[in-house]
């Protein structure tokens, strides 16, 4: 029959309002295809966000801005009839609007708010009867990340779940036992590109009471565990040691020295070899000085604004002028990939070349 | 808040559209996108079940064509830039200790890569042809 009868649904009350039509890039056209082949049990994609925010739609690892875009023309979502497929279909909804996603970055920065007054420190035991509490399972549904993304986030933000909650480790603390970790490698002569967990874990809660989840979920952010081996990650474990010297220099500055001497005494001599200013990029600001040296101060990516302008802002209060390799770490929370962050830059700096390189500041009188 | 959006595997019990637009990308739905809104004069809210909007001729679809009272508009098969995926939500009740629940989530009942689109000016039918057989 090549005469088809349009009707609108036997059920309009009922349809009018249930559809929706959202533009898909090929990645989720792929996830959807798979998805119909493997048939699974959980949800392929989420939508996530307080009534409040704009909300986002996230894969198992991606996480999409949810835009909506009106227009001019109305779709009508079509369905064959039931009671003669080849001959009549009925109009389900008349739709005035597509969803449109954009990729972005997780949304992580609510955990810092979210998690105050409950960080992990010794002596916990004594404290945790009296804490406020937050679950992974809610941050799972409630933060606007991927679930993948989410627990990237957590490790990055050295964030423990314990009982199934999510406790931030005080700094101090951490420090303090990657150093226990750094100094028994040595009076155990264990290797550190395979260490026996179960030594290392043991004699931590022997000799210092410290939990076995909490060393082994730190072991686990600073190297790879596997088959009861720690493969530690040298560079990683080195820079957070010199991240916990250096935060205390947020106001005054250290010489770049002194600083440097600290750190590898804290380190040992072991591993002194991989103590390397370039580790700390994205969390310190370098001040050449020709009086008495160059001097190093505090200033990490992770605690600046997540909005554009205001990170933007921030950077030119705190120097007022960049060179373009020494503010582009500091962007990296802030632009999902270089290309948006060269856009970004380009929106919120004047680019001044010079025979030194690009130099950046800002652009005076920008405005929302 | 989280809103789940689920995929269900085709069912092959369910009514499928016939081959001309089949072809637009899915058997059992797809999108017509016309110019203003279909506009229903008075009647309460059911009052429109099921009624005759018109008639889809799809002998030729270089030139499907769609009758609508005495207008006739001629339409062309478009690609889509992009895939339009179309959720449908999906609500079910659900009784439970705490009470009796809606649970609300939207399924990707389609992925379509084409739609139909009238997008000339009608023309007005003044001999009226022979209309949709009756059935």
């Amino acid at each position: 029959m090549s005469q088809l009868e349009l009707r609108f649904s036997p059920s309009t009350e009922q349809d009018a309002g249930a559809f929706r039509l959202i533009e898909l890039p090929p990645e989720l056209c792929q996830l959807i295809d798979a998805a119909v082949e493997t048939k699974p049990s959980r949800p392929i994609l989420s939508i996530k966000g307080h009534p409040t925010e704009d909300a986002v739609v996230c894969t198992a690892d991606k996480t999409y801005t949810l835009r909506s875009v009106v227009l001019s023309n109305t779709v009508l979502v079509v369905t064959p009839s039931r009671t003669d497929p080849d001959g009549t279909v009925h109009v389900r909804d008349q739709l005035h609007e597509v969803l449109e996603v954009v990729p972005s970055v997780p949304r992580l920065h609510k955990l810092a708010v979210l998690l105050r007054g409950m960080e992990y420190d010794e002596g916990d035991e004594d404290r945790r009867a009296s804490l406020p509490r937050y679950s992974y399972e809610q941050a799972r549904e409630e933060i606007q990340a991927s679930e993948a993304q989410l627990n990237v986030g957590l490790r990055e933000r050295r964030i423990l779940v314990l009982d199934g909650y999510l406790r931030p480790i005080a700094p101090a603390h951490l420090n303090t036992i990657l150093e226990l970790f750094l100094n028994y490698l040595v009076s155990l002569s264990l290797s550190h590109d395979a260490a026996p967990v179960d030594d290392l874990v043991s004699a931590l809660a022997d000799d210092h009471d410290v939990p076995r989840e909490v060393s082994s979920q730190v072991m686990s952010w600073f190297g790879q565990v596997g088959e009861g081996t720690w493969k530690m990650d040298v560079k990683a474990v080195v820079a957070e040691i010199g991240l916990g010297i250096l935060r205390h220099h947020k106001h005054e500055p250290i010489l770049e020295t002194e600083f440097m001497t600290k750190w590898k005494n804290a380190v040992g001599d072991a591993f002194e070899s991989a103590v390397s200013l370039q580790l700390l990029s994205g969390n310190y600001l370098r001040n050449p000085s020709d009086i008495s040296g160059a001097t190093l101060s505090y200033l990490a990516a992770s605690t600046l604004p997540t909005d554009p302008a205001a990170c933007f802002a921030e950077l030119f209060l705190t120097r007022p002028r960049w060179k373009s390799d020494e503010i582009e770490p500091f962007l990296s929370d802030v632009a999902v990939n270089s290309k948006e962050r060269d856009r970004l830059l380009l929106k919120y700096a004047r680019a001044m070349t010079t025979p030194e390189g690009t130099w950046y500041t800002a652009r005076v009188g920008y405005s929302n | 808040m989280i809103v789940s959006i689920s995929v269900t595997p085709p069912n092959a019990f369910s009514p499928k559209l016939p081959p001309s637009v089949a072809k637009l990308g899915h058997d059992e739905l797809f999108l017509i996108e016309l110019q203003g809104t279909l506009d229903v004069q008075g009647c309460e809210s059911t009052g429109k079940d099921g009624q005759l909007i018109g008639t889809l001729n799809t002998a030729d679809m270089n030139k499907p064509m769609l009758v609508i009272g005495h207008h006739l508009l001629e339409g062309k098969v478009v690609t889509l830039p992009k895939p339009l995926g179309v959720l449908h939500k999906q609500v079910r009740n659900t009784l439970d200790d705490s009470g009796e629940k809606e649970k609300v989530w939207w399924d990707v009942t389609a992925v379509v890569k084409k739609k139909i689109v009238f997008s000339k000016r009608p023309m007005p039918i003044t001999k009226p042809a022979s209309t949709a057989s009756r059935r």
